[in-house]
């Protein structure tokens, strides 16, 4: 800039040279500012997408569900949850039947004396599942009446929403062939309920059996299988006791009670079932999902939290400059294996390992070992750490790194130990970031799909948690899962579509909600500081 | 208790000022004595061949222009150098009442229990003042509530702040002012009952009033306590001090009393330091 005379003015216009009617600075931040958009509009078009394809499930499931009802199956399946608990009830007697034969084998019988002794009550038990035959010929039978009725009423749907489509085409001579019947599902539903008194005589019938049978219960001679053949009694008079509630359960129920928005959505989220495909009815309750990816989650954690908040501890206070060199590029380089190597190594060795591991003899005094499965929860749970500790040791590392080294020199000034300085002064100043970092850690396992698809064992089922122990050894499914293994397949915009973008919602909120929390426990940490 | 583990003879317990007094043959005698000192970080050389005494209950000032190695003389009293990876001795040694604290058999823990520091920075712990205070005996693992609201209260009366936090003693340290904090930390290195106290720099962060209660409470603290203290403030020095150690590149130039030193330095660079001609 040209010095003027100190009598002039001051010339401070700009000489900045323009593009497009922008300086540099106005165009970098043009750029920035640009790139930040982009992202902000990515994410808002991915909620959107989200939210889009999820929306009409509600509203699909809703309907869906409502024709469960009116065509009659939903009051089948009443009927067949009580037969299903009689099988139940046969089930239990031939089990006492098997343990009475491997009793019989290593007292050393022979086969034909064995045979001897068990047919003594062997009436018995036909005689019991014979009264059942009748009860579950007449279920079947009500049931092939409701899916079939189910059945023609979708054709015909189907068909009307063809001759629909034509018509909006301007194909009327076409649509004037397609065929569509009128399917009137009450005259169904009609047809079932009227069998009604016919099925409570057969209740009657079998309640009456299981009376006079039991009244006679056979005795084994041995204690323990008598006891639960005492038991048995108990169950099959409870069941007794029990059919006055599903007989009331029917007489209570309306094909024309409306399903609301209210009953779809708690079938979503406390739906116990997730059944797809099935010829009957189609269930999509997240319940056994969520569970399955908690219970592995929970898992990962329980091993990730004390390895990799234990690790940057020990990185960050205790190791020699070479540990560091050595330890922190390498627990960084596990991150780097790719999930699906990972994946691969647990169904390929560490799986088999499990199960091999829990034969040993130290396990021998607990009640879930050995065990069956190779995978399980707990296979996806230990593989899931390990892409955890990454995640949660470089970021608790981070925290513990950003408390002031006065702090420390300070402590260490008034005569503390290395260990009391990190466990009073370092660990809880730095705390907040490290449960940040764990609640980081666990979005990173709640998210991972290729582990848990590969590793977890798809069952989709919700554990047992009253198994103690053994719970975590059970197969599970899990909301990345099944999102990976069934979206590929399913029928763009159908039902089960929608139901695997609603998963993905979920997945999606679970997500914002743990970043939320890490964000806000920062925060807090940042006022304390201040 | 001992410094040195098997050695009977080195200092024992401060714990109680008391024995302390009695334990102590004559008044003025060198309570800390470095001898022959010479210190590197890493090759660089930052003392050289550092001879000194300072004696029981007075206040010695380190003077000096920046980096002539006060900070690293004072850190070395209790050994808080050996937090620096690359920091060695050469040659020579310090004596902390008759120990060498250099011998691989002190325990620097003991060491620094009787040897308290206070930073130019004030750096009070992120919890409560009261927390702040006991920090120290909390890690001797006393928890003994009585025994902790006394310390609380001779401590902080001792740091001339107890008028002014005892209506908040549950409110963090972090949310005093910086000269309030300063003393906090004062009182949190009094909470053990040390020999010596070395500060550094204490008042470089704090205005004139502040200051002003920090030095007399140096004061006050001289009856109790020996002290060293690095000051760029030559009235401070003057003030506070009885006796006054000039260095310069990593050399002690001069050492008497402060006075003296003031007055009539015998040597140049003492004379032209102190007159603000350079530094
Ligand atoms: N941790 C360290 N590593 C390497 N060199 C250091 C370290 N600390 C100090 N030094 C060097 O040692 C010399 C003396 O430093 P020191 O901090 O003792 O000076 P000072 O007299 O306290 O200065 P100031 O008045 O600025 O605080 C300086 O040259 C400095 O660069
Ligand atoms: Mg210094």
């Amino acid at each position: 800039m040209a010095k003027e005379s100190k009598s002039g003015r001051y010339d401070l216009h700009s000489r900045r040279r323009r593009v497009l009617g922008l300086d540099k600075g106005q165009a970098l931040k043009g750029l920035f500012g640009g790139n930040a958009l982009v992202s902000v509009i990515v994410l808002a078009l991915i909620t959107f997408f989200l939210f889009k394809e999820g929306a009409g499930f509600f509203g699909q499931y809703r309907h869906d569900i409502e024709l469960y009802r009116k065509s009659g199956l939903e009051y089948v399946e009443i009927m067949k949850k009580e037969t299903d608990s009689f099988s139940e009830l046969n089930r239990y007697l031939n089990s006492i039947r098997g343990e009475h034969a491997s009793v019989l084998k290593e007292r050393g019988l022979s086969f034909a004396e064995a045979k001897a002794e068990l047919s003594s009550y062997e009436d018995f038990i036909y005689n019991f599942e014979d009264l059942g035959y009748p009860l579950r010929e007449y279920v079947l039978e009500m049931n092939e009446v409701a899916i079939g009725a189910r059945n023609m009423f979708v054709e015909a749907s189907n068909y009307r929403e063809h001759r629909e489509n034509l018509l909006a085409l301007g194909r009327d001579e076409e649509a004037a062939e397609v065929e569509v019947l009128d399917v009137d599902l009450s005259v169904f539903v009609e047809m079932i309920k009227e069998g009604e008194p016919d099925f409570l005589a057969l209740n009657d019938k079998v309640a009456v059996g299981i009376i006079r049978l039991t009244d006679d219960l056979p005795t084994i001679g041995i204690e323990k299988l008598d006891d639960k053949m005492q038991r048995f009694k108990e169950l099959a008079l409870m069941f007794v006791s029990e059919m006055d509630g599903y007989e009331t359960r029917l007489a209570e129920w309306d094909p024309q009670e409306p399903v609301g928005m209210g009953s779809a959505f708690a079938s979503f989220v406390f739906g116990k079932d997730w059944v797809t495909n099935s010829s009957i009815q189609d269930w999509y309750g997240i319940l056994p999902l969520f569970t399955g990816s908690l219970l592995v989650a929970s898992i990962a954690m329980v091993i990730a939290i004390p390895l990799g908040v234990g690790a940057a501890i020990y990185i960050n206070q205790v190791a020699t400059p070479a540990e560091q060199n050595f330890i922190k590029p390498y627990i960084e380089f596990i991150s780097a294996i790719p999930s699906v190597v990972i994946g691969f190594f647990g169904i390929a060795v560490f799986g088999e390992f499990v199960r091999q591991a829990s034969g040993w003899a130290i396990f021998s005094g607990l009640d879930a070992f050995p065990i069956s499965e190779r995978l399980t929860a707990f296979t996806a749970g230990c593989l899931l750490a390990l892409m955890a500790i990454p995640t949660i040791f470089t970021l608790a590392e981070d925290a513990i790194n950003n408390v002031p080294k006065s702090f420390k020199e300070a402590s260490l000034a008034m005569g503390a130990t290395r260990l009391q300085t990190t466990m009073r002064i370092i660990v809880p100043t730095s705390l907040s970031g490290i449960i940040s970092a764990i609640l980081l850690g666990f979005g990173r396992v709640i998210g991972e799909t290729m582990v848990v698809l590969l590793c977890a064992g798809n069952r989709i089922e919700i554990p047992d948690f009253t198994d103690g122990l053994a719970t975590f050894f059970e197969p599970v499914h899990t909301m990345t899962g099944i999102i990976a293994q069934e979206l590929g397949e399913v029928v763009n915009g159908s039902i089960h579509y929608r139901a695997l973008f609603m998963v993905g919602m979920v997945l999606f909120l679970l997500s914002l909600l743990i970043n939320y929390l890490a964000q806000k426990i920062v925060l807090k940490y940042q006022v304390s500081r201040g | 208790m001992a410094l040195v583990k098997d050695n009977p003879k080195v200092i024992t317990s401060s714990k109680t000022s008391s024995s302390m007094a009695t334990e102590k043959p004559e008044p003025k005698r060198p309570l800390i004595r470095v001898a022959d000192f010479d210190f590197y970080y890493g090759e660089k050389q930052a003392l050289f061949d550092i001879n000194m005494d300072m004696k029981e209950n007075e206040v010695t000032a380190f003077i000096g222009p920046s980096g002539c190695g006060k900070s690293t003389l004072l850190r070395c009293i209790n050994r808080m150098n050996d937090l620096v990876e690359v920091a060695r001795i050469g040659r020579g040694k310090i004596e902390v009442n008759g120990a060498d604290i250099y011998d691989p058999r002190v325990d620097t823990i003991e060491l620094r229990k009787r040897v308290g520091m206070v930073f130019q920075k004030s750096n009070p712990f992120p919890k409560s003042i009261y927390e702040n205070v006991i920090y120290g005996l909390r890690i001797q693992g006393i928890n003994k509530k009585s025994v902790l609201d006394e310390a609380v209260e001779r401590c902080l009366k001792g740091a001339a702040l107890w008028d002014e936090v005892r209506d908040r003693l549950d409110t963090s340290g972090l949310s005093l002012s910086g000269g309030q904090q300063q003393r906090l930390c004062i009182a949190r290195a009094l909470a053990v009952e040390p020999d010596i106290l070395l500060m550094d720099e204490p008042c470089s962060a704090l205005d004139p009033v502040a200051t002003a209660k920090v030095e007399e409470l140096i004061h006050s603290l001289k009856k109790e306590y020996t002290i060293v203290i690095v000051t760029h403030n030559m009235q401070q020095a003057a003030r506070v001090s009885d006796k006054t150690a000039f260095f310069y590149l990593g050399k002690l130039i001069e050492m008497a009393k402060t006075d003296e030193i003031f007055m009539s330095p015998k040597n140049e660079q003492t004379e032209a330091y102190i007159s603000g001609r350079f530094g």
